[in-house]
């Protein structure tokens, strides 16, 4: 490549702008270090921010992950790159690191932009929003969602016809179609990955019908439903917009299931089903809801309790592995399963199914490092060099791994493993401080 | 007097605007004296409406700021920052909770659910028209830091402070280190013993110059607050005869590692302490550890058939546990393999609620089906039944999978799958006032977002003493709370609120009335022209107000609730 390269001077990295590298940039800042957060999407916030509720406190999502977002935005020892992407990490020595980073172009100049939404008004393009996971529709040129940060229309380009109509109504002038990718060359002393998970996709499990059937859902596309920032204000099966009155939760949807290669658990299914099922169960008086489950795994601190509670409310619990769903032509499912407690395969019929998608490794890990290679455990997250004594070591001294980039986990799980990997990046730049 | 007010009523995305009716909360306040200014907002604390406030304040030259929105616990701080962007004063600014004590509280009633939040908005106002600015204690911190147990957890949490250049003063009841993971041969996971795992980490303390560790010792009293705690340790006596040494530290903080204690089943609980071969996890990780040979035995009996009783003092739905113990599930599978792999003639029944080896644990749990160990799953109504028959030792179960067959083990040792319960001694949680959680583990002040941090300024938690962890998680969690520890003290000035009790020298007549009321040992004596009076120390008063209503001449005064503001709320209110 022969583009200019910027050369820029951090502390530390930070790479994942969700909940975990969030608190591991905001622990190094309040320490006094200068952080560079580089996130690949347009907002912070990860996929906390997009969450309905938290359990099992039921906290708003929302309320609890903005303002912690806010903060890291305008702390001042803080630099964001939205849109960035790393690569080429390469270890010169201890406490020397270099790093390339791509800045893609928004073409909306975000310090100017009022967040006016008057550009998404005017563009002719329609495609599925990423945000509402597919629910709704969005324009080209858009807000992300209502409480993303920076709050600043962008445009999607791939999909953008270049009409101009944006650039027309925008009272700021902010739209600008000349922005060019930027190049950065980085020197920093210590590095964190936070580069979170992938929700499984429920596309390689077929018997499911997600994709086909049109009222099988996927968990995060119901967290949508249920959050405030909710795209029908009510809750809808996609189908038909029926209101949904009999739901189906299907567990370890891609977890716990050698078949498609993943055979760990993925820690987080179990609880944000019984926190939707609690949910709905206030959203929709009438509605039963039933989850099926192999084994329900309410282990963390108040969890067993809120498992209870959902029991008590009415929530259905069938011991019991979905083994297929057909669809009936009124768009109600068919679930076929084996009830362990009967003994007996048996079929049940639900409007509205919800698979309860699993946590996956995210495919970059590994890719960013030129060189010394970063290890990977045999499911593609990063290895944990000491995992009793030191969780957040990997096999490069000074490189820190925080959240769900080593496994899946929760998020007050996350929270620790972020407060981790900061502390030992914390020791290791004092440790390594220059005379 | 306040005269230009800027009130903002958050819908809190329909946690609020789906009772209150904010837009008559809004009408019904924008013309009273003072409010200059009263918008409805969606997300009060979003970045965005955080930037709207700001420029707000410049343009319409406010003096005073309210936001009715959740609990101050929540956002009296991200506001009273928003002031302070603004260029007023942040103790200007008031906070009113229309979420829990309006929306969510009378979520069956939204006209009377609105009516309540627009008479709290008025109370806010009438507040924030005395509102005066306020400036922060500042003082220095000490710069040592103790760490309390030193279990894994609380080793962890000292060499990472000790990383940090931070002096520690680690203390241990015990007289050795390690808790228990020094006690654990084969960890999950992992080559390493656990005894290894702490040798190593102990080893490494050794060398530090700025650790002192103290064994044998406890904590007995603790003064002060954040920044300035004073630590009485006792150090117990080695032998009979030997003088009881007490010493006195100061410390800017207290990280507190204490641990748990393994749940002891009652007299009888499956069998405990009626039949001899009835023991505990821990019981039976030290077993497996200690034997050899080809045969495993316990007190001289072989074994064989091992039968596995889950969820023993966890999970309980008559009895106090209802938690789940999180570790047990993980712990014994992996020590029913160690089992198996030792002596190729055992066979383990393990007999359960629903098996909880999350995340990668899953693996063991698959390589124990693999190697045929059988799981019994009981209904949650009917657990197994352990009894003797012929000098025999069975236990029975009706198994999820046969349904209305009775399954019977006859097992020549029976462990009880014992989990975690908060420590019985818990002494320390009283002398530093930790609050506990219906669990009676130490509370966290937030589940999810602060999970090392305590109500108590200064005071963070690792470790087991907060709940059930595996060791992993337990060292994440000591390391957390070393780099919050560290942080109180890192930069030296610490600030503390200035809402605090304030004594009227004139009208003290030092009766003691209000030294009673403090829970914090803040108000000492002082003589003032032989006069004397109370007197507060501003850095360890909390402002809990407890000394106000207690004081015979009305004396003290709690400044930022002084009588007059209470008052015009009150009035506002009716």
């Amino acid at each position: 490549m022969n583009e200019e390269r910027k050369v820029i001077k951090y502390d530390a990295l930070v790479i994942g702008g969700g909940i975990a590298g969030g608190e591991a940039a905001l622990n190094l800042a309040n320490t006094g270090y200068k952080v560079l957060l580089v996130e690949k999407d347009r907002s912070l916030g990860g996929k906390m921010i997009l969450l309905s509720k938290v359990f099992p406190t039921l906290d708003c999502s929302a309320c609890i992950t903005t303002p912690k977002v806010s903060e890291i935005a305008r702390h001042q020892n803080i630099t964001i790159f939205t849109e960035s992407e790393v690569s080429d990490i390469v270890k010169k020595s201890e406490n020397n690191f270099t790093a390339q980073i791509t800045k893609k172009p928004r073409y909306v100049r975000v310090e100017d932009c009022t967040a006016c939404q008057l550009c998404e008004k005017a563009c002719p393009v329609s495609v599925r929003d990423e945000y509402q996971f597919g629910l709704i529709g969005r324009k080209a040129a858009f807000i992300p969602f209502s409480i993303a940060n920076p709050k600043a229309a962008a445009i999607d380009i791939e999909n953008c016809t270049l009409c101009g109509a944006c650039e027309k109504v925008c009272p700021t002038h902010c739209i600008d179609f000349t922005m060019e990718t930027e190049y950065y060359e980085l020197h920093t002393k210590t590095v964190i990955l936070a580069t979170g998970f992938n929700l499984f996709d429920p596309l390689e499990i077929p018997r499911y019908g997600y994709g086909q059937y049109k009222n099988v859902i996927t968990s995060m596309q119901m967290e949508r439903e249920i959050a405030p920032t909710r795209p029908f204000n009510t809750i809808l099966r996609p189908g038909d917009g029926k209101v949904p009155d009999k739901i189906a939760y299907v567990l370890c949807t891609g977890s716990r299931d050698a078949t498609v290669g993943n055979p760990i658990c993925s820690q987080i299914c179990c609880m944000y089903s019984i926190k939707q099922a609690q949910l709905l169960m206030g959203a929709l008086p009438m509605a039963d809801v039933t989850i099926y489950y192999i084994n329900i795994r309410s282990f963390g601190k108040g969890f067993e309790e809120f498992y209870q509670q959902a029991k008590g409310m009415g929530v259905n619990f069938v011991k019991g592995k979905i083994g297929k769903i057909n669809e009936k032509e009124d768009g109600n499912l068919i679930l076929t399963y084996e009830d362990i407690n009967e003994g007996v395969v048996k079929e049940a019929e639900h409007d509205m199914v919800v698979l309860s998608v699993g946590a996956k490794s995210n495919p970059t890990n590994g890719k960013m490092f030129g060189q010394e290679k970063l290890k990977l455990d045999p499911f593609n997250f990063i290895a944990q060099d000491d995992l009793q004594g030191n969780p957040s070591k990997t096999n490069i001294n000074g490189v820190f791994v925080a959240g769900t980039a080593s496994a899946p986990m929760d998020i007050p799980d996350s929270i620790l493993s972020a407060g981790s990997a900061s502390s030992e990046a914390i020791s290791y730049l004092i440790q390594h401080q220059e005379a | 007097m306040k005269e230009r007010i800027g009130v903002y009523i958050c819908h809190c995305g329909g946690n609020i605007s789906d009772y209150v009716d904010v837009e008559k909360v809004r009408l019904a306040v924008e013309n009273d004296e003072g409010v200059a200014l009263a918008r409805t907002t969606v997300f009060a604390c979003s970045d965005s409406n955080q930037n709207d406030m700001v420029d707000d304040i410049k343009k319409y030259n406010l003096d005073g700021v309210i936001v009715a929105s959740c609990s101050p616990k929540l956002h009296l701080v991200t506001f009273r920052n928003v002031t302070e962007r603004g260029d007023l004063n942040k103790y200007t600014y008031v906070h009113t909770n229309i979420r829990e004590q309006a929306s969510w509280a009378h979520s069956d009633d939204k006209t009377g659910a609105t009516e309540k939040a627009i008479r709290l908005v008025k109370a806010a106002i009438a507040k924030s028209r005395y509102a005066e600015p306020l400036y922060p204690n500042q003082f220095e911190a000490e710069k040592t830091i103790a760490v309390i147990g030193a279990g894994i957890s609380g080793m962890k949490a000292a060499a990472s402070l000790s990383d940090k250049n931070t002096n520690v003063i680690l203390i241990e009841k015990e007289n050795k280190v390690g808790g228990h993971v020094a006690t654990w041969d084969s960890l999950i996971m992992s080559d390493e013993k656990g005894s290894e795992l702490t040798n190593r980490i102990y080893t490494d303390l050794q060398k530090r110059k700025n650790v002192t560790i103290l064994t044998n010792s406890e904590v007995i009293s603790s003064k002060g607050s954040i920044g300035d705690f004073t630590l009485k340790i006792r150090k117990k006596a080695q032998q009979i005869g030997d003088p009881i040494e007490t010493a006195e530290f100061k410390v800017g903080s207290v990280v507190v590692a204490t641990g748990f204690d393994s749940y002891t089943p009652k007299e009888g609980e499956f069998g405990f302490s009626s039949y001899q071969n009835v023991i505990t996890l821990p019981d039976f990780k030290h077993l497996i550890d200690s034997s050899s040979g080809k045969q495993l035995e316990y007190q001289g009996k072989k074994i064989n058939n091992i039968a596995y009783i889950y969820c023993v003092g966890s999970r309980q739905s008559d009895g106090e546990n209802t938690y789940c113990s999180r570790y047990c599930c993980t712990a014994v599978i992996h020590a029913a393999n160690q089992a198996k792999k030792k002596f190729k003639n055992i066979y383990n029944f393990h007999f359960n609620r629903g098996i909880r080896t999350y995340g990668k644990q899953e693996l063991l749990y698959a390589e124990s089906l693999q190697q045929g160990d059988i799981y019994l799953q009981s209904f949650e109504d009917a657990p197994p039944q352990v009894y003797a028959e012929n000098g025999k030792t069975k236990v029975k179960i009706k198994d999820i999978l046969t349904k209305d067959k009775e399954l019977e083990v006859e097992a020549d040792l029976i462990v009880l799958v014992t989990g975690m319960v908060p420590r019985s001694d818990s002494s320390i949680g009283t002398i530093l006032k930790l609050p506990k959680g219906r669990d009676k583990f130490f509370n966290e002040i937030h589940m999810k977002l602060r999970p090392v941090e305590t109500v108590i300024d200064g005071i963070t938690i690792a470790g087991t003493c907060q709940g059930p962890k595996n060791i992993m998680e337990s060292v994440n969690s000591a390391l957390s709370a070393a780099a919050k520890s560290y942080s109180y003290i890192s930069k030296g000035i610490l600030e503390t609120e200035p809402i605090v009790a304030n004594v009227d020298t004139d009208l003290c007549t030092w009766c003691e009335k209000c030294v009673e009321a403090c829970p914090f040992d803040a108000i000492i004596q002082k003589e003032i022209n032989g006069k004397l009076i109370a007197e507060i120390n501003n850095s360890v008063c909390k402002g809990c107000g407890m000394c106000t209503p207690v004081c015979p001449p009305d004396a003290i005064n709690l400044i930022n609730y002084s009588s007059e503001e209470i008052m015009s709320m009150i009035d506002a209110l009716a």
